[in-house]
């Protein structure tokens, strides 16, 4: 009894850090219909850059976490204005393309400034461990759960009342109109690049204080997709609620099957569920379907 | 006041479309552009509002002049800040946003809050339907609906040049006539100016100070709305009235019998 709810705990926490990285996915899809396939690479490079500025530099964690939102910002504001700006009016593919480009390019950076392939951060939260019932969760786990719940709530508000937020979702329904309304389109392309690497970045961290950070970040990413996929690629609400199911599925599957069947197949649970949510429900749990009107 | 003097457009430098094309817009008049399907009309629109660069379209001769300054080289969020706005053609809405998300992006550059709140009350006074939809998913709204929507929006932009890309498309035409009561309520109200692009000659004319036809990207006939709508020609070929002001018999048409005088 007490392993399961070991298991519920680690899935659904680890499961909201998958969302909140997810998120950031979601809204550069929703606004420029770009999927970003450098999703990994960045929650990998801001973690570093984390490790960077605590442990290199020794900086302190209250003026190190500023640094690493401003350089996410700075990353994601360069990444639109310099590789996907002066594609814009090209083909779909050619900016899924370019931000695979990215991704390979930004692994080679980190291996490059990094060449370790482990590091870990110093300790962000208090030692002593969490007891809900018989179960026992780390301070780190507890923290993800909060801070990604705190963001996504953040997050929807913004979405719902602020005008820029109405108008990101404007964008995503139809461009030209938001630009006859005299609103600059490139501006929004850059803030939601902004957002997305935030969210990354905050990921990253949260995710290397549970594991410490290691390449497996980029696995982070991918799994960030299923959720995508599981949750449908335009829903923030898809997002928050298939990251714990797809964090469940990996925590209970790897916790039980692994005895039964061969090691690693945790890392495969996944990408099960997004092959059978393409067949069932290529949308996703709350995709949008397009409206049409007849 | 709005002035367009010899100008070009060519799409993907290639395709040209606008040969030639002069026209101005008044203060506070409302200013009509008329013609068939591809004559030019929406093409010049964009052109106005910088549109066109999304389409790979381009001013490549003439100018665009705002009360005296070139705005041909600007972009579609500098003109819109000027207050030029162009309600798209074909119910353009954001259709996962509701009625008054809608309005609200439409709305987006402007600060002063309590001004926005004032026009919005104002649109739903012009359109009590929008009121009563305020929180429906703008997607599901029937076409006449999305049409007011689309006004209300740029309406929402607090415009001085309100540009609109036939808005009678696909409406009954008893929500024609509302809609239409709307425009030239809001340009007596407010005096602002607009540019209306048509191809149901008799409602636009109707409302209309000026009017401009165009056939083949090219200006062929303007002058005042009563002078229009007594033009032969025009009442021939737009109108679908005879020489005599009676409804023309299909049975009786000769077309060789007359040409358009402007070929």
């Amino acid at each position: 009894m007490a392993e399961l709810i070991q298991f519920v705990t680690t899935g659904i926490t680890v499961g909201m850090v998958y969302a909140l990285i997810a998120l950031g996915f979601v809204l550069i899809w929703k606004s420029s219909g770009v999927a970003n396939l450098a999703l990994g690479q960045l929650v990998l490079i801001s973690s570093w850059f984390t490790y960077g500025m605590l442990v290199q530099v020794g900086l302190p964690v209250w003026l190190g976490f500023p640094l690493v939102i401003l350089f996410a910002m700075g990353l994601g504001w360069i990444t639109e204005r310099f590789a996907l700006r002066p594609l814009i009016g090209q083909p779909i593919l050619s900016l899924i393309t370019v931000t695979l480009g990215i991704a390979f390019f930004i692994q080679g950076a980190v291996s490059f400034i990094w060449p370790k392939s482990v590091a870990a951060l110093p300790r962000l939260f208090p030692e002593e461990p969490i007891h809900i019932g018989t179960a026992v969760v780390s301070q780190e786990y507890f923290w993800a759960a909060v801070i990604s719940l705190a963001l996504f709530g953040a997050l929807s508000l913004f979405f719902k009342y602020h005008k820029m937020g109405i108008a990101m979702r404007a964008v995503a329904d139809d461009q030209m109109a938001v630009q006859a309304c005299g609103i600059p389109v490139t501006k929004i392309f850059s803030q939601s690049w902004m957002f997305a690497c935030v969210l990354a970045a905050v990921g990253g961290i949260l995710m290397s204080s549970i594991g410490g950070i290691t390449f497996g970040l980029v696995e982070t990413g991918l799994k960030a997709f299923s959720v995508v996929i599981l949750g449908g690629l335009d829903s923030f609400l898809g997002a928050i609620v298939a990251g714990p199911i797809i964090g469940l599925a990996e925590n209970l599957g790897g916790g039980y099957l692994t005895p039964l069947t061969w090691p690693g197949i945790r890392e495969v649970i996944p990408f099960i569920i997004i092959i059978i949510v393409m067949c069932i429900r290529p949308y996703g749990l709350f995709g949008e379907r397009r409206i049409e009107r007849i | 006041m709005l002035k367009l003097s010899n100008v070009e457009v060519a799409y993907s430098n290639v395709i040209q479309v606008l040969h030639g094309v002069s026209l101005s817009v008044e203060d506070g008049s409302i200013v009509t552009l008329l013609g068939a399907n591809g004559a030019g009309k929406s093409t010049t629109l964009k052109a106005i509002s910088g549109l066109l660069r999304t389409e790979e379209g381009e001013v490549t001769d003439g100018s665009i002049d705002w009360n005296g300054k070139r705005i041909d080289n600007k972009s579609a969020e500098e003109i819109g800040k000027l207050g030029i706005i162009q309600a798209l053609e074909g119910r353009r809405v954001f259709e996962h946003l509701n009625t008054e998300e809608n309005l609200l992006v439409g709305a987006y550059n402007r600060s002063d809050r309590p001004a926005v709140r004032q026009d919005l009350a104002m649109v739903y006074q012009y359109f009590p339907r929008l009121k009563e939809l305020r929180h429906n998913t703008a997607g599901y709204l029937s076409g006449g609906e999305q049409q007011m929507l689309v006004i209300s929006r740029a309406i929402m932009a607090s415009p001085k040049l309100l540009m609109l890309d036939e808005p009678s498309l696909g409406l009954a035409p008893m929500l024609v006539e509302e809609i239409y009561d709307i425009i030239l309520r809001f340009n007596t109200e407010h005096k602002t100016s607009v540019l209306l692009v048509e191809q149901n000659v008799r409602v636009a004319l109707g409302i209309a100070h000026y009017g401009y036809i165009m056939e083949n990207g090219r200006v062929v006939l303007d002058g005042s709305a009563d002078f229009l709508r007594n033009n032969e020609d025009v009442r021939e070929f737009y109108i679908g009235l005879s020489a005599t002001g009676t409804k023309k018999s299909y049975r009786e048409v000769k077309h060789y019998k007359r040409r358009k005088r402007w070929l």
